[in-house]
């Protein structure tokens, strides 16, 4: 967490802690109010539930989490260096799915998934170059690249749905590891290593540094350019494999197989607090918010409430969560 | 950038020039491409369905115009035209046919408001309110409609509005015609309209020389609101259907049809003629390449890759903003050779 690290308890004039009680609680919020909120989901779910609190439930929810939060991670990276946010995760999903299935049979499943993740990475370069060198709005050309990329990659298959041929490779994914499914094992590996980039490396300062000031992240001569084409680049990267992941789980893909997924990690990293102003924000932050609106999806289609209601719970949710973060940004002083 | 400093070359200015007006040049590029690959394609048939596949659309793009120039994102136009057209056709039994369609309108503008509020009130980003307005907007749909299409209660009625009218364009486009041309009047020659531009280049600066930043923003998104509600209704009333799912992916085809005509994302600047050289561009584009059977995917890349060099040679213009490329500067450079072809005016604030 950036915040901890900048020194914003003294105000220079003796005596004026800017510590005060409500200052204090608006500092702490942040911090507590995830794991609170999740824990307090869980309360709620094993109270209205009997099926809530078990193993196999749990364990589905995480299934169900395990690819929407490899693209989270790489969400996140975006959003912290103020790159507003990544549209073309649907085409670089579907890039992976499709080049994984469609080259399956000639090279192997696994150098097939590897295609696809370095075809959906060179997307990922062209919104970096793109964004980081050409300074063009992030939101603009992740959707021209975004339909280019679709494009090309149904082009490439004839515009066909793509259908696997590797039932071991799927087997494989759904087997489990001392009771964990493989696929959650990628996830938390992806996601560790991206926690530990962004907090251990100097890569990861300069991203929270590119986010916060940009001018003088120039000025202090941090590659800023290549800072926010980096985060364009891993989130590409990472939905590629998101998509070679869910194109080997559902032995299927179609063009529109990732339409979805951009909305739904814009969604999990705004309800972990991460705002679009950049500069803060963590990855176990935005796996938080991803694991919160996991929680109150499945507790709600454990209560059998129709998927409108759902829709209208997640829109309200990223109200909620935003005001709040505004609210507490403005009374932790900083604006 | 000191751009100024040295003289540019007739090339150069050229160049900006052709960059300065891009938004003609392509059309008639693209009107050139459709003419030689569709025969007939200026007969009054081809035209009138092209111009039909517009006015939905176009309505929606009306409103993103403004939003867009404002500094600002709408992405819940397509959920509010579902909405909207839910309530104009749904509500036909209870109400009648034209308070229903009124009742949609309403939906529309009230939708905006939502989308007002939370920019303007509760100072959440663009981007994020209207994606969560989105969802939420949408699930009322599925909600009310039991995730069924709804039909209206008389076919006929919908008629009039996509039957041509003096000759070849439809009632619909003409709505599209007047309210795009009416948006021109209202951003180029009058001080409100004027006054938005401020708004979107600097809200803050603009609140500070006198004018009512929060209420330019809070009325831009109603009126992007208000239209895609009139794209709903219209488009419901047309079709006697009112779907959960109508729409799903119109706004971003608005977004890119707005871009193209030379509106810019950051704010500040853009033009009502240029949505609409943008949108027939789109149109007449996407008609020679239905014509040629080229698959919708290939269609995909082109319009992609237009968007691409269209933002990509705004960027470069935009670092030479001091060279005066106006159509006067242009003409008075090239007074020899006149015969380069008469561009529209498209509008641009002063930076």
């Amino acid at each position: 967490m950036s915040d901890t690290l900048l020194d914003t308890t003294t105000t220079g004039v003796p005596g004026t802690s800017r510590v005060t009680r409500a200052n204090l609680g608006a500092r702490l919020g942040p911090l507590i109010g995830m794991p609170l909120g999740i824990v307090l989901l869980l309360v709620i779910g094993t109270i209205l539930s009997d099926r809530f609190f078990t193993a196999g439930n749990l364990v589905n929810v995480l299934i169900n989490i395990s690819i929407l939060g490899v693209i989270v991670v790489g969400m996140a990276f975006v959003f912290i260096t103020r790159g507003l946010a990544d549209l073309s995760v649907p085409a670089t999903v579907a890039v992976g799915a499709i080049l994984t299935l469609s080259l399956q049979p000639a090279i192997g499943t696994a150098a097939a998934a590897g295609v696809g993740i370095l075809a959906a990475t060179g997307a990922g370069v062209v919104n970096g170059v793109l964004i980081g060198y050409a300074r063009i709005n992030p939101v603009i050309t992740t959707l021209a690249v975004s339909t280019i990329v679709l494009g090309v990659a149904q082009w490439s298959v004839g515009g066909v749905i793509v259908y696997g041929s590797d039932p071991e490779a799927q087997a494989f994914l759904n087997s489990r590891v001392f009771g964990v499914p493989v696929i959650v094992i990628i996830f938390l590996i992806v996601a560790l290593l991206g926690h530990l980039v962004l907090s251990r490396t100097s890569l990861g300062r300069w991203v929270y540094a590119a986010g916060s000031n940009p001018d003088a992240t120039r000025a202090s001569a941090v590659p800023l350019a290549r800072t926010r084409a980096t985060a364009f680049i891993l989130t590409a990267g990472l939905s590629g494999l998101a998509g070679a992941l869910l194109g080997i789980t559902l032995q299927t893909a179609r063009p529109a197989i990732g339409i979805g997924y951009e909305f739904d990690a814009i969604t999990a990293v705004v309800v972990g607090g991460i705002s679009l102003l950049g500069g803060s924000g963590s990855i176990p932050r935005a796996l938080g918010g991803l694991l919160f609106v996991a929680l109150l999806n499945n507790i709600l289609v454990l209560q059998g409430v129709p998927t409108a209601v759902q829709g209208i719970a997640k829109g309200l949710l990223i109200v909620l969560a935003v005001s709040l973060d505004i609210y507490l940004r403005r009374k932790g002083g900083r604006s | 950038m000191s751009a100024t400093a040295l003289a540019p070359s007739g090339w150069t200015i050229a160049f900006l020039g052709l960059v300065r007006y891009r938004v003609v040049v392509i059309l008639i590029a693209t009107l050139a491409i459709a003419a030689t690959f569709v025969p007939g394609f200026f007969d009054a048939r081809t035209l009138s369905l092209g111009a039909d596949r517009v006015a939905t659309m176009g309505l929606i793009a009306i409103g993103l115009t403004v939003v867009l120039i404002a500094g600002q994102l709408d992405l819940s136009g397509g959920a509010i035209l579902a909405l909207s057209g839910i309530a104009s056709v749904g509500l036909q039994g209870e109400l009648g046919q034209i308070p229903a369609a009124l009742v949609g309108l309403g939906v529309g503008l009230l939708a905006g408001c939502v989308n007002g509020v939370l920019v303007v009130v509760l100072k959440i980003n663009s981007l994020v309110a209207t994606l969560a307005s989105m969802l939420l907007f949408r699930a009322i749909c599925h909600l009310i409609t039991d995730s069924r299409p709804v039909s209206g209660i008389d076919p006929f009625f919908g008629i009039p509005l996509t039957q041509p009218l003096l000759g070849t364009l439809s009632t619909r486009v003409f709505i599209f015609l007047a309210l795009i041309l009416l948006l021109h009047v209202w951003l180029t020659r009058m001080v409100s309209g004027r006054n938005l531009f401020a708004v979107g280049s600097n809200a803050t600066s603009a609140a500070a020389s006198g004018i009512r930043s929060n209420w330019y923003l809070f009325g831009a998104f109603m009126f992007s609101g208000f239209m895609a509600g009139l794209a709903g209704v219209t488009f419901g009333i047309a079709s006697n259907t009112g779907s959960p799912v109508f729409g799903d992916t119109i706004v971003l085809t608005a977004i890119a049809a707005v871009v193209i005509g030379g509106t810019r994302l950051e704010g500040g600047v853009g033009s009502a003629l240029g949505t609409l050289g943008g949108l027939l561009t789109l149109a007449a584009l996407t008609t020679a390449m239905e014509y040629q059977s080229i698959p919708a995917y290939v269609q995909d890349i082109v319009t992609g890759a237009i968007l691409l060099i269209l933002i990509l040679l705004d960027r470069l213009t935009h670092a030479r903003r001091g060279t005066d490329v106006s159509l006067r500067a242009l003409v008075q450079r090239f007074s020899p050779t006149r015969d380069a072809a008469q561009p529209k005016e498209t509008e641009r604030t002063p930076a």
